[in-house]
């Protein structure tokens, strides 16, 4: 039992955290600015995207075999935190959630038309998972396709297809069997390029950034599109959803956010004489903040530690999100009380202060308890799966 | 970076389970509490025959010497008994701080008999509204050949039956860290029955005579002492409340799983069920948090933030998932004749002593305020 990271994690983290100081140019800052392409996909980011696959830092976990260099889970997290850190809008699910399941079971052409683009920092692929109506409730998606000769004729419509507006490939989840037994054995997943006649896109504004809704109107799809068997695409589904999770929660980010607030806390005069951190009030939400993201830190590593070890348990997962997603809605809060009125001015708008970006997180933050499985449905997983309780009804 | 317990460990881990099993069916704890002390003789003793009492005491005194993250390992299952044994002010309080701070003679006088379980020295960290034993208003006079020290300590564990207790008092500005006999001249022992139905002790000194061989410390060691001995006994209290809170989570699972009402067991309620998953989450973080603060302390790292936190986490966790799971099982929960009460008492005595929840958080924002403070400058 030895809970720190080694020097030469620590080496990784620092280098990690400099090189991502070379991709945050003011070029990029400047871009990042238009909120239609704060999560990416204007001229710079795709510039630095490429850049970061050119120096070898996209797939450090993949097989030597793929073109990785099999980093451990846990130098990947180092990896992920700081790249979060840096305020890169780094396609997270491209490179950790899908590609793996991509490689491991499309066809030769496709894996190295799919992986060999994602390394090299060009390819961005969205996730086409939810539905107007199949949320939570995944399974119950509509989307079909249709065998035609060789190939598939897709129909259908996605909700919050994030990054659809500039991803090369949608992974999409499609009905291929309607009179499947039960509803998730009717599912198979396939890769859409999104310049295929048929495939639209129509931007939903949220309360922070843009995502999309797509539409799939009788596209034509080539066989080697399909990825894994037919009707066998909910595993594929399910096997990246722990990955998808540990990667939006990581703990760099947030405590970036922390350690700003003490600086400023520091600095600031008080109205009554002083600086605002030597108010009690203050420092009592500042020590809340700290015990609160400890856990978050010991969490991360314990998951990317625990991945390395064997398949992540169910229980420890859901536990992750629900308690990180949680804590983040209240770190928000708590800092922002900290900062007082002019917390809530916006980013670029006089007055903002540390540049609007708790102002930003707390606005868009509730999406956290819902987004990347609802908070509840994890509760059922742990009361299931880590107190052996019985199914709830 | 590494989570893994140690196959050694895990031993130790077992080991301790099964002795503390056999040791605490009901009927035995029934027996137990209705004695004047909540102690079990017997299951000192074969925790000692097994070598437990030793796990952070050195060979060469009797011990196994696998250090204070071993010991930890013991106050979890402890806790995860609700065992009638003090092994946080005896083993943590007050040989943990004689091994590392104590003179040779002191050693050699004392660990030996506190490893093999044929004598206890405990430890009295806390005054009235006083917790931190760096800062005591007992008093110590220099004397020919010793000291004489007057004070009030309160809640101590296993006063009346110790063969010593260790305390700190201060000669004018100088700490000092002293083994008090509490059959000695000037010492009055009041019971105080506290929440955990344990009763413990108002420990009186009034001018009681302490011999010079009997000084642990004084100065900067003193300080030092009784720094570890507070981060240690408030880690060890997160430890034991790691079991506590773990076992009361599970009893809290299966008793929901099998009681029925509206024709259903109740844990298929969401509301239920959910209730029950908090706790899981809970009882995760402060494990968490407790295993840091006890690997730091045992390789003799600063652990000052680590054991704050552990103990606000402890303070929280504590009280949640006692609170949930009397809740959950209704007035089968306060029953006296179920084992929950038992878990739930002692969750909130660990809650509310050696620095609550309120007090650390006050203490943590005062060193960050401090930290950022001297960053600016």
């Amino acid at each position: 039992m030895n809970i720190e990271l080694t020097p030469q994690q620590k080496a990784l983290q620092q280098e990690v955290r400099d090189y991502m100081k070379t991709v945050m140019t003011p070029e990029l800052l400047e871009e990042m600015k238009n909120d239609e392409l704060k999560e990416g996909g204007g001229p710079e980011f795709r510039k630095q995207y490429a850049r970061m696959g050119a120096d070898g830092w996209i797939g450090l976990s993949w097989s030597k075999e793929l073109g990785g260099k099999e980093m451990s889970h846990l130098e990947q997290y180092i990896f992920t935190d700081e790249v979060v850190r840096s305020g890169f809008a780094y396609p997270f699910l491209t490179t950790e959630a899908v590609t793996p399941v991509i490689a491991a079971n499309a066809n030769a052409e496709v894996r190295e038309e799919v992986v060999g683009g994602v390394k090299q920092g060009k390819v961005v692929i969205a996730i086409g998972y939810s539905e107007p109506s199949a949320g939570t409730d995944l399974a119950s998606l509509k989307t079909r396709a249709v065998k035609d000769g060789d190939d598939w004729i897709i129909n259908g419509q996605k909700m919050w297809t994030s990054l659809a507006n500039y991803a090369d490939y949608v992974w999409l989840a499609a009905r291929t069997d309607p009179d499947a037994s039960k509803k998730h054995k009717g599912l198979t997943m396939f890769l859409v390029p999104t310049d295929y006649e048929g495939f639209s896109v129509t931007p939903v504004h949220t309360l922070g950034v843009r995502t999309n809704a797509t539409y799939y109107n009788d596209v034509r799809l080539p066989d080697k599109y399909r990825v894994g068997e037919v009707n066998a695409g909910w595993k594929l589904i399910t096997g990246q959803l722990n990955i998808e999770r540990l990667s939006l929660f990581t703990h760099g980010q947030v405590d970036s956010l922390f350690v700003d607030t003490c600086k400023w806390a520091a600095e600031t005069d008080a109205p009554g004489g002083g600086k605002v951190i030597e108010q009690p009030w203050v420092q009592h939400n500042l020590a809340r903040v700290k015990s609160g993201l400890e856990v978050v830190k010991l969490i991360c590593w314990k998951q990317a530690w625990a991945m390395d070890q064997g398949p992540l348990d169910m229980a420890d997962a859901s536990m992750a999100k629900v308690y990180s997603s949680e804590f983040f809605v209240e770190l928000y809060r708590l800092l922002l009380e900290v900062l007082g009125s002019a917390g809530t001015i916006a980013a670029h708008s006089p007055g903002a202060v540390l540049k609007g970006r708790i102002e930003f997180r707390w606005r868009v933050g509730s999406i956290l308890t819902f987004g990347g499985g609802a908070n509840e449905i994890q509760r059922d997983i742990i009361a299931m799966a880590g107190l052996w309780m019985p199914r709830t009804r | 970076m590494d989570f893994t317990i140690s196959e050694e460990l895990k031993s130790v881990q077992q080991l301790a389970a099964q002795i503390l099993g056999d040791f605490t069916e009901v009927d035995k704890l029934k027996a137990v509490e209705a004695q004047e002390e909540r102690f079990d003789p017997a299951l000192w003793q074969a925790l000692a025959e097994a070598g437990l009492l030793g796990l952070d005491i050195e060979e060469a005194h009797g011990g196994m010497g696998m250090g204070f993250f071993s010991l930890t390992t013991l106050c979890e299952e402890v806790g995860r008994c609700v065992a009638p044994v003090p092994v946080v002010p005896v083993l943590v309080g007050a040989a943990g701080v004689l091994r590392r701070f104590g003179t040779d003679a002191q050693k050699d006088q004392w660990l030996p008999g506190i490893a093999n379980g044929s004598h206890r020295v405990s430890s009295a960290l806390e005054e009235y509204g006083n917790e931190n034993p760096q800062a005591p208003a007992a008093t110590a006079q220099k004397e020919d050949g010793g000291y004489a020290i007057s004070g009030t300590k309160v809640c101590v564990v296993g006063a009346s039956s110790a063969t010593r207790v260790l305390l700190s008092a201060k000669n004018d500005e100088e700490l000092l860290v002293a083994l008090i006999d509490p059959q000695a001249a000037g010492v009055t022992l009041n019971p105080q029955l506290v929440t955990s139905g344990e009763t413990r002790f108002e420990l009186v000194l009034d001018n009681v005579q302490v011999p010079a061989g009997d000084i642990v410390a004084t100065g900067g060691a003193a300080r030092e002492a009784m720094n570890w001995a507070q981060q240690a006994t408030q880690t060890a209290l997160a430890a034991t409340a790691v079991g506590l809170s773990d076992k009361m989570m599970r009893i809290t699972g299966s008793y929901t799983s099998e009681r029925e009402q509206f024709d259903r067991a109740i844990a298929t309620f969401q509301a239920v069920s959910h209730r029950v998953a908090d706790c899981y989450i809970d009882v995760e973080c402060l494990r968490l948090v407790t295993q840091q603060a006890a690997s730091l302390i045992d390789q003799g790292r600063p652990a000052g933030d680590a054991v704050t936190m552990a103990k606000i986490w402890c303070g929280d966790v504590a009280h949640r998932v006692s609170q949930a799971a009397q809740h959950c099982h209704g007035g089968t929960g306060v029953d006296r004749d179920y084992p929950l009460f038992r878990y739930c008492l002692m969750a909130r005595q660990i809650e509310l002593e050696a620095g609550n929840s309120a007090r650390m958080t006050g203490l943590l924002g005062e060193q960050i305020a401090a930290e950022y403070l001297s960053a600016t400058g």
